[in-house]
């Protein structure tokens, strides 16, 4: 058990990857707090399968674009476990538009929960982080890569990038860690809302080991990253994508 | 103020036409909303009342006056 007597927050941490992350960090001994933003009844449930790990799971609802509701959640957290250990800033949304096409409340919405957030969580972290900490932010390939109707997501994932990156610096004094973890495509519901139910193209899809990324290959790289054996590593973005942006192919058809 | 009220004045914020002919007949087409509006809208209505609205419930309300419908019957079961 690397985490036991751990507590962890996971934003966005009741479905897709935020799940995968959520449930080994409960595999692994530490309590966990998830943050959800509307749908109560999948994060209960994500919560009950982590109780049966023999940790605790407690849920939070709150709009991490929202500074006020950030405070709030920390308050509860505060209230509740008197501490943390891990910050996991996994939530994410996007307006799914070309650049030209993005308006300022698309850009604002996006930037506000990819990006502001994992500021404003950090900074409420830290407080609470008593014996030192880790922090880990969920990035994509779109920080680096251009792809179709992303520009928000990019961007804000790109920003995410440094804020960590500052953050690594910056906290590295407290004892705590701060990296990233970029994944390529990965199969969850979120890919069907950004890609308007049409798939994404298969050059995303597709990599050189023959599968696309699972949540759990992400959350294997965010307990590698949790753990003291990733101590020396700070500010890096680790990038989970079976090879794929190693291989230069031109997009075609959905998948 | 009354949750027709309240509703009124939240959705027209949103959709950043406070000065639009607002009737129960309405609809988010109407409204020209997007769907970061209804997001945004369905956001502010849960934390004014303090419900939930599954996406699955939004598929039944046609219109404003099936909304605040939906939401007084939310709020009258919650007590």
């Amino acid at each position: 058990m690397l985490f036991k007597g751990k507590v962890a927050l996971i934003t966005g941490g009741s479905r897709g990857i935020g799940r995968a992350i959520t449930l080994r960090l409960a595999s692994e001994g530490a309590d966990v707090i998830i943050n959800y933003f509307r749908k109560r009844d999948t994060a209960e449930l994500t919560a009950q399968e982590a109780r049966q790990k023999s940790v605790k799971a407690h849920i939070i609802k709150a709009d991490v674009g929202d500074e006020e509701k950030i405070n709030r959640m920390f308050s509860e957290i505060e209230r509740t476990f008197g501490r943390l250990d891990i910050l996991v800033n996994n939530a994410a949304s996007g307006v799914a538009r070309s650049a030209l096409d993005l308006d300022t409340r698309g850009w604002d919405w996006t930037m506000n929960i990819n990006a502001r957030a994992f500021l404003l969580c950090a900074q409420k972290a830290v407080p609470l982080m008593k014996d030192g900490g880790k922090m880990v932010s969920i990035t994509s390939l779109g920080s680096r890569f251009v792809l179709p109707s992303y520009a928000a997501i990019g961007v804000s994932k790109a920003a995410l990038e440094t804020v960590t990156r500052y953050l690594a610096v910056e906290l590295a004094p407290k004892g705590i860690c701060v990296n990233a973890v970029a994944a390529s495509a990965v199969e969850t519901e979120a890919i069907n809302v950004l890609s308007g139910g049409q798939g994404l193209p298969p050059a995303w899809c597709r990599t050189p080991v023959g599968r696309m990324v699972e949540p759990e290959d992400i959350a294997n790289a965010v307990i590698f990253l949790c753990s003291e054996e990733a101590f020396m590593i700070r500010g890096q973005v680790i990038t989970v994508d079976g090879g794929a942006s190693l291989v230069q192919t031109a997009p075609d058809k959905p998948c | 103020m009354s949750i027709e009220e309240t509703i009124r004045k939240t959705v027209l914020k949103i959709v950043r036409k406070e000065e639009f002919d607002f009737t129960p007949a309405t609809t988010f087409k109407d409204l020209g909303a997007d769907s970061l509006d209804i997001v945004q809208i369905l956001v502010a209505l849960e934390d004014k009342f303090d419900i939930e609205i599954p996406d699955d419930d939004l598929k039944g309300l046609a219109n404003m006056g099936d909304m605040i419908a939906y939401v007084e019957r939310k709020v009258a079961e919650k007590g």
